[in-house]
């Protein structure tokens, strides 16, 4: 066994327990939690696989920003476990229909190898120390799939601005501050100086 | 750093991986000391610094003029208790400390310190800091949720909005000065401010290298942008429940992250190791001074680093609502806003692209 | 942004520059003014109300008359008096005893005092090490009071002109 397929094993299995720590643990900041371990273990078996920018993407974005959001909100939650145990199983059955499903698609991906990888790059796995994959992929993103690379980003922007406009309300009677209004103030609006007679 | 430095100074007798191993380790630890060395002074120097701008003296009695300060809070730190709150949540409690640690210390590895010398020389290796330094945020977040303390709680909170905040302006910024550069590698964005202190990032992007520092310092919780710690509001925010060496780590975390950012902003916008002089005619026995060395590296650091403490002990805190609105509405659009115009300056061929 | 200039002032943070410019002034042009304690003190006034004393006269002679004035006036209820007729027939205290930690350093017991008897002199540094070693007696307060008794004259001496 060779140093890779050592660490490959290790960080594989490590990543398994941590999934399904995931879905296990009754404490959600412990899940949130287990969740990001499992994602630094995928980081890491990207890393084996040379694709250094895919590994750091995932770890910038996902354990640097989503995870933190999702713990923030976790972490205010006050879950009642007994609740939200009742509807375990009522939903069961779909829950099983969903989970083959997915199985069916990664097996499906994974044995028919139809993902196009091969022929997408196939001088990656033969490039030398110079190859740069962020270069490469940049390259295919703003190249060959620029629009839907644009169209993939006007999707997410949309999804902000609806959550926005679903959520923000003016409320009435709230006071805000205008920073503009502040920054451009002068003493002469603040203060005024008044000239009294003395009185005897 | 490559293995055949290390075969010359190992022999050839050793096998590869061991020789490589030996040497990294090596610099690992030496790196490792001189780093929290450089912290310990730098607490000492921030309490001086900052005495002299309110006209006092600060810390001047233990050893010749306070230099074995220090050591003595080490030493203090050291023999105090570790107190484990009441039902806190105990193994986040402790791995919190180092979860804020370790990402600091690990970003190390692909800063160059000198021409030709960084432990790991790799491609993506802004990329690799920026997910470390993000990364950093979990230890201040765990930290706050495990001491089952609403002060500290508080203050996690805080730290993860402020962070995630500063983080997306950071990135923008550091995406200018990758347009600049052409390329990821920290060695390869200074040598392309090669030419002296004209030729440096900072000219063309001075308002990327103002978004830059500023977030740098909201995203190590110095002041203003401390309201994480905010003692008047929330005692000592995430760390409140922390004592003895615990909270020693997290000390030694935001200095060294400090340490750090002042690094990466010479780094970035100031040219690293590349001299000041360097195109200037000087003297022959000067000519040094025109070499790229560590020594400018330091320097620019050690400028920063009082620009840490400066602002520090110059500017009151922002109000939380505050620091969001700079992060979110004014720093993420004057970046935006900056990467068109070098966009814009690139497409026309205009100052450092004028070649390109 | 009312005016461009309210805008250049926002954008250029020429404010936060004057800030900067304040503080390294007094970093790198101004003199400290810290005074460094044990080896230098700061200039004390004559009227300084620091530990109790009790005095004598010139002839030995303790002051007090035990008339309670200063165990009246006192704010902190401090100073608890004892008396009774002393061996030669004159009115003299049998108990005096201050509590420092009641002590709050006001000086109207000084203020009070016919005689002269009970004062605050400048002395600052002073500790107690044991429980019950806060409440200074009668031989305590007369014993610092003989051993400060030329300080004391000349702090009176010098503050007479303004009682």
């Amino acid at each position: 066994m060779t140093l890779t397929e050592i660490l490959f094993y290790t960080f594989s299995a490590v990543l398994i327990v941590a999934a399904v720590g995931v879905i296990t643990a009754r404490n959600p900041v412990h899940a949130a939690l287990f969740l990001v371990l499992a994602f630094c273990n995928s980081a890491v078996l990207w890393l084996l696989m040379e694709a250094e920018f895919l590994a750091i993407v995932l770890v910038l974005v996902y354990v640097g920003a989503v995870m933190v959001l999702f713990l923030f909100v976790v972490m205010m939650l006050d879950i009642n476990i007994a609740q939200m145990r009742e509807g375990f199983t009522r939903y069961a059955p779909l829950g099983i229909i969903v989970a083959l499903l997915v199985i069916a698609e990664i097996a499906s991906v994974v044995w028919v190898k139809r993902l196009g990888l091969e022929e997408a790059a196939p001088a990656v796995f033969a490039a030398g120390p110079d190859y740069s994959n962020t270069r490469a992929l940049g390259e295919l993103l703003y190249s060959k799939y620029l629009y839907p690379f644009e169209l993939a980003a006007m999707l997410l922007l949309l999804a902000i601005v609806a959550a926005i406009t679903l959520t923000m309300r003016r409320r009435r009677g709230a006071k805000q501050q205008d920073v503009a209004a502040q920054v451009a103030v002068r003493p002469q609006d603040r203060v005024r100086l008044v000239k009294m007679q003395p009185e005897k | 750093m490559s293995p055949e430095f290390a075969a010359s100074w190992l022999g050839d007798s050793w096998p590869q991986w061991l020789q490589a191993t030996v040497l990294y380790g090596v610099i690992a630890v030496v790196l490792f000391i001189s780093i929290i060395l450089m912290m310990a002074f730098l607490t000492l120097i921030e309490r001086r610094v900052i005495g002299s701008i309110q006209a006092r003296i600060g810390p001047n009695r233990v050893g010749f003029n306070g230099i074995g300060q220090p050591f003595a809070d080490v030493l203090k730190l050291l023999v105090k208790e570790i107190i484990i709150p009441a039902n806190a949540s105990k193994l986040l409690f402790i791995v919190a400390p180092l979860l804020a640690l370790v990402p600091a210390l690990c970003t190390w590895a692909v800063v160059p310190f000198a021409p030709g010398f960084t432990i790991a020389d790799v491609n993506a290796g802004l990329l690799y800091i920026l997910a470390l330094t993000s990364a950093g945020v979990y230890g201040v977040i765990l930290a706050g949720w495990s001491a089952n303390s609403k002060y500290a709680f508080l203050g996690a909170m805080r730290a993860a909005a402020q962070m995630v905040a500063y983080e997306i302006a950071m990135g923008f910024a550091l995406v200018g000065v990758v347009m600049a550069a052409g390329s990821l590698n920290l060695g390869e964005i200074i040598e392309a401010q090669r030419g002296g202190p004209l030729s440096y990032f900072f000219w063309w992007l001075i308002p990327l290298f103002v978004v830059y520092f500023i977030s740098g310092i909201a995203e190590t919780n110095r002041a203003p942008f401390d309201v994480v710690e905010g003692e008047s509001e929330i005692v000592a925010g995430f760390h409140v429940e922390y004592s003895g060496m615990a909270f020693a780590v997290f000390f030694v975390a935001e200095y060294v992250n400090m340490i750090l950012i002042s690094a990466l902003t010479s780094i970035f916008f100031f040219g690293g190791w590349l001299s000041p002089f360097e195109g200037y005619p000087l003297p022959s026995w000067l000519a040094w001074l025109g070499a790229p060395s560590f020594i400018w590296l330091f320097v620019k650091v050690w400028f920063f680093l009082f620009c840490f403490l400066w602002f520090r002990a110059t500017f009151p805190r922002y109000r939380y609502d505050q620091i969001m609105r700079l992060g979110w509405k004014v720093f993420i659009p004057v970046t935006l806003v900056w990467i068109f115009v070098e966009g814009l300056l690139w497409y026309f061929k205009i100052g450092p692209w004028a070649g390109a | 942004m009312k005016t461009p200039a309210s805008f250049f002032k926002t954008f250029f943070l020429t404010e936060l520059l004057v800030g900067l410019f304040v503080t390294f002034r007094q970093f790198a042009f101004r003199p400290n003014v810290t005074v460094q304690y044990p080896e230098e003190k700061t200039p004390q006034s004559p009227r300084y109300r620091g530990l109790h004393a009790q005095r004598r006269y010139p002839n030995g002679q303790e002051r007090c008359i035990a008339c309670k004035l200063c165990e009246a006036v006192c704010p902190a209820l401090a100073i608890t008096i004892e008396s009774d007729v002393s061996a030669d027939g004159t009115r003299r205290t049998t108990r005096y005893d201050i509590d420092l930690f009641k002590c709050i350093y006001c000086g109207y017991c000084e203020e009070a005092c016919p005689v002269d008897a009970i004062v605050l002199t400048r002395i600052h540094e002073y500790h107690m090490e044991n429980r019950g070693e806060n409440i200074f007696t009668k031989d305590k307060l007369l014993a610092i009071g003989d051993r400060y008794e030329a300080m004391i004259a000349a702090d009176k001496a010098a503050d007479a002109r303004y009682r």
